[in-house]
């Protein structure tokens, strides 16, 4: 039976990678998959090529591990196992659950297979998503070469713990059932296992108070000496024996070279081999629980292939309306209103409206004393780093336009208003919460930024009036910037589409992302020029006549009359296009 | 009230409607009938402004759906097969959308008798989410119904109901009827179109095959037998294949 199985399991394995490279064959993949191909090169690959790391912290600061710090390492290593596993008997509170896909259920639960067959079959399965972890955590880890080994016993150190904890996971579960079977409920077991590890803290704690002494400042003089006195307190009382276990698990890992690591492999294996016959044996009705979290998991898949990302989380209750929406007015604002309940309420002009309060005040009470200037300074710093998150991701992550209404094209299509109407007030929404975001940075940088005094000729006067001007220009900013996207939406919806399907992996997903970030960016930057262009003429052409002041409100006069032309004609076009929009034949294969 | 002729719809070489022409007066109710893939959900999308005509002139309630769009839809009600809800409005949050987009503005007025009228008055501040699949389509119906709309088109409208819902909607359609909507539903189910339509399209492929009243067209089929059913004609008619 378990041959079936496997057979399953290989072939669905098989067929999906077929499936990817036949993809392959359309560009919008292909392209997608070289440039992801070629980030991850360049991103991870070929420092690990090149060796280490330029410039990187460990290497510059300790080179490789010491070998007589290498039991602290372990010992600290499995401490941490050892506080995940602790969690994993604490935190759960409903009756194990498998993950099977809805698939396997319909077939293999009414199938003559035993549980334990299944067991085996979810245990081997879930060994391909082990390694491919370890894999990618392998590469995004490439930097921690201080450690000692190399990119082999790593990857393979990370499978051993995570297959380990994987197994531990399910063990824990399938004891945790059966102790609700036998009407302990999940508080009375947290009860029971907090109990348990604040006996095994005092005991510690008692043996400690004995052989230990407090740690005095030499202790903790350096790295080194403070490593010391840990390994002295990891080595105390029952400490090494509860460590013992996830110290064999961790040591594969941290083994410095190919030997060492063959040699700490044997062990780590007989821990894996121990839990995998503990979650075997382990006779535990598992298919109810199963059930309920595949039916949880096809609902979020289903949600997230929507854009549905609040559904997705679980999040989704009645809420109260932004604000009143009467019967009679612009039906543009029916849409903000719609999207604004789709978004967390945080985004009110309320909250907005608070932090500007909060901001201003606090810096005011901070500015009163002199000795508060480093503080200050965080002030234009986190701005300036909140201004550049807004402007490059701030689109990508406010999302309620198009891009998320559109597997209701139909229904909108409906509505008795013109394209660009549906346009402009999908995008209404990610506007507002942009522009409020950008209002704040720009606040922020009024009240905080002083230029240094080589930029003297910027007056207090200017840089209000700078400030000041920059406030209108935000919105039609936003516009532009939300343009791009929902253009994408509209012009290629497959390609939106599966990339708002978190689902969808692999290195085109990336390669298609970057893409789209980066056409993004160029888009706006070339939109932006005929504003700037025309500001500049502006300042110069008027400063002279009317001064900087005046001429700088001119020139946001001028830059707003462009940007807002710019949005109108792209807001006209995308209208247009909405108009003749078919979400049905534009998904067609 | 409602006139297409010549209406055309294509997808690169693929033609979903072929050169397709009818009309249907207020109070009638057209059924629209045809074997999978025969063109009835892309015609009904065509006349409804979801998707534009290849070809071919479309005018609703006077308003010629090319050239004024928004006049024809202000007129018009679609009902998809699946209730398209927005998930993060309640019920009566859905009811104040669509108010506000039709600019209704006695809506609550007309909206608290159309929730009693489909049953989901009690669920006025529930979420789609937390409604079943037929709560759904009668909170897709109140929403359509809200700006009295004197065209209107289902689609497969049966689909999800009970039968306590099967029974309202068809009373629902032809109450709407005889009060001089005009109606257009396309189905698969003949009985639906038997006890609801007073006249019926038969497609197949994109073109039509036969329309007229269903006296009319059962008597084109029935090759003067008696007591043909309209399954019969159906099939008669379709060749009993999809292609």
């Amino acid at each position: 039976m378990i041959g079936a199985l496997i057979f399953l399991r290989l072939t669905s394995l098989k067929n999906l990678l077929l499936s990817r490279f036949r993809r392959l064959k359309q560009p919008k993949y292909l392209v997608g998959a070289i440039v992801g191909a070629g980030y991850l090169y360049l991103m991870f690959f070929r420092r690990m090529h090149a060796g280490r790391p330029r410039g990187n912290y460990s290497t510059t600061l300790a080179g490789t591990l010491p070998p007589d710090l290498l039991p602290t390492a372990i010992a600290i290593g499995a401490f941490i196992l050892l506080v995940i596993v602790f969690l994993a008997w604490i935190v759960p509170d409903s009756r194990a659950g498998l993950s099977f896909t809805e698939a396997e259920i319909a077939f293999l639960f009414p199938a003559p297979v035993s549980r334990r067959s299944l067991i085996v079959y979810k245990l081997l399965n879930s060994q391909l998503a082990v390694l491919f972890t370890a894999a990618l955590i392998t590469l995004f880890t490439g930097s921690w070469s201080y450690l000692g080994g190399n990119a082999l016993t790593h990857g393979f150190g990370w499978w051993v713990i995570l297959a380990t904890l994987n197994l531990h996971f399910i063990g824990a579960s399938f004891v945790m059932t059966r102790l609700m079977d036998h009407g302990i409920t999940p508080w009375l077991r947290r009860f029971l296992v907090l109990g348990l590890v604040l006996l095994a803290v005092l005991v510690t704690a008692a043996w400690l108070w004995r052989d230990l002494r407090a740690p005095v400042s030499s202790d903790l003089a350096n790295f080194r000496s403070a490593a010391n006195y840990l390994d002295g307190f990891l080595a105390t009382g029952p400490l090494p024996w509860l460590l013992f276990p996830a110290k064999l698990v961790v040591a594969p890992f941290l083994a410095p070279d190919t030997p060492s690591f063959l040699l700490a492999l044997g062990p780590a294996l007989v821990v894996f081999a121990l839990h995998f016959l503990w979650v075997l044996r382990s006779e535990v009705s598992f298919e109810d629980a199963s059930i309920a979290k595949s039916e949880k998991r096809a609902a979020k898949v289903a949600a997230v292939r929507e854009g549905n990302w609040r559904a997705a989380s679980g999040a989704l209750k009645a809420r109260k309306g932004p604000f009143h929406l009467s019967p009679l007015g612009r039906p543009e604002i029916a849409f903000l209103w719609k999207n604004l309940l789709s978004t967390f309420p945080l985004f009110r002009p309320r909250t907005f409206a608070l932090a500007a309060v909060l901001i201003v005040g606090v810096h005011r009470w901070l500015a009163r004393d002199p000795g508060n200037r480093a503080a200050l300074v965080v002030f234009p710093l986190v701005a300036a780093i909140a201004a550049a998150y807004t402007i490059f991701l701030g689109p990508q992550i406010a999302r309620q336009d198009l891009r998320s209404d559109l597997a209701n094209t139909d229904i909108l299509k409906t509505y008795p208003l013109r394209g660009w109407q549906v346009v402009l007030g999908e995008m209404l929404t990610p506007i507002a919460i942009l522009t409020g975001v950008l209002w704040l940075v720009l606040l922020t940088l009024l009240v905080s930024f002083h230029p240094p005094a080589r930029f003297a000729w910027v007056t207090p006067g200017l840089r209000v009036a700078i400030g000041l001007g920059l406030f209108p220009l935000m919105p039609a900013v936003c516009a532009l910037q939300l343009l791009v996207p929902n253009a994408a939406a509209l012009l290629f919806p497959a390609w939106v589409q599966t990339m708002r399907d978190r689902t969808e992996r692999g290195i085109e997903m990336i390669g298609q992302r970057i893409i789209f970030v980066a056409g993004q960016l160029l888009v706006v930057t070339l939109a932006l020029i005929p504003a700037a262009a025309g500001a500049l003429a502006l300042v110069f052409a008027t400063q002279w006549l009317i001064g900087p002041i005046a001429a700088v409100a001119v020139a946001a006069a001028g830059v707003f009359v462009i940007l807002v032309a710019e949005v109108a004609c792209g807001v006209w076009w995308l209208g247009q296009r909405f108009e003749k929009f078919d979400l049905s034949s534009e998904l067609r294969p | 009230m409602i006139e297409v002729s010549g209406l055309t719809k294509r997808y690169g070489s693929f033609t979903a409607v072929h050169d397709l022409s009818f009309a249907v007066r207020p109070g009638e109710v057209l059924g629209l009938v045809g074997p999978n893939g025969a063109g009835k959900t892309t015609t009904l999308r065509c006349i409804a402004g979801i998707i534009p005509a290849t070809a071919g002139h479309c005018s609703i309630a006077g308003h010629h759906l090319a050239v004024d769009p928004v006049g024809a839809k202000r007129t018009l009600a679609f009902f998809p097969d699946e209730p398209r809800l927005f998930d993060y409005l309640t019920v009566r949050q859905h009811l104040a959308f669509v108010a506000r987009i039709y600019g209704v503005e006695n809506h609550e007025a007309i909206a608290e008798p159309l929730l009693v009228e489909l049953e989901i008055a009690d669920k006025a501040n529930q979420l789609p989410g937390e409604l079943s699949r037929g709560m759904k389509q009668k909170l897709a119906i109140a929403c359509g119904l809200l700006h009295s709309p004197q065209v209107m088109f289902f689609d497969e409208p049966l689909t999800g109901l009970d039968p306590l819902g099967i029974r309202r909607m068809k009373d629902s359609i032809l109450q709407r009827a005889r009060a001089g909507a005009t109606i257009v539903l396309s189905s698969h189910l003949l009985h639906l179109l038997e006890e609801v339509c007073s006249h019926v399209l038969i497609l197949k492929g994109g073109e039509k095959i036969a329309d007229g009243t269903l006296a009319d067209v059962s008597a084109r089929f029935s090759n003067g037998e008696p007591g043909v059913s309209l399954e019969e004609i159906f099939i008669r008619a379709t060749g009993g294949s999809e292609t």
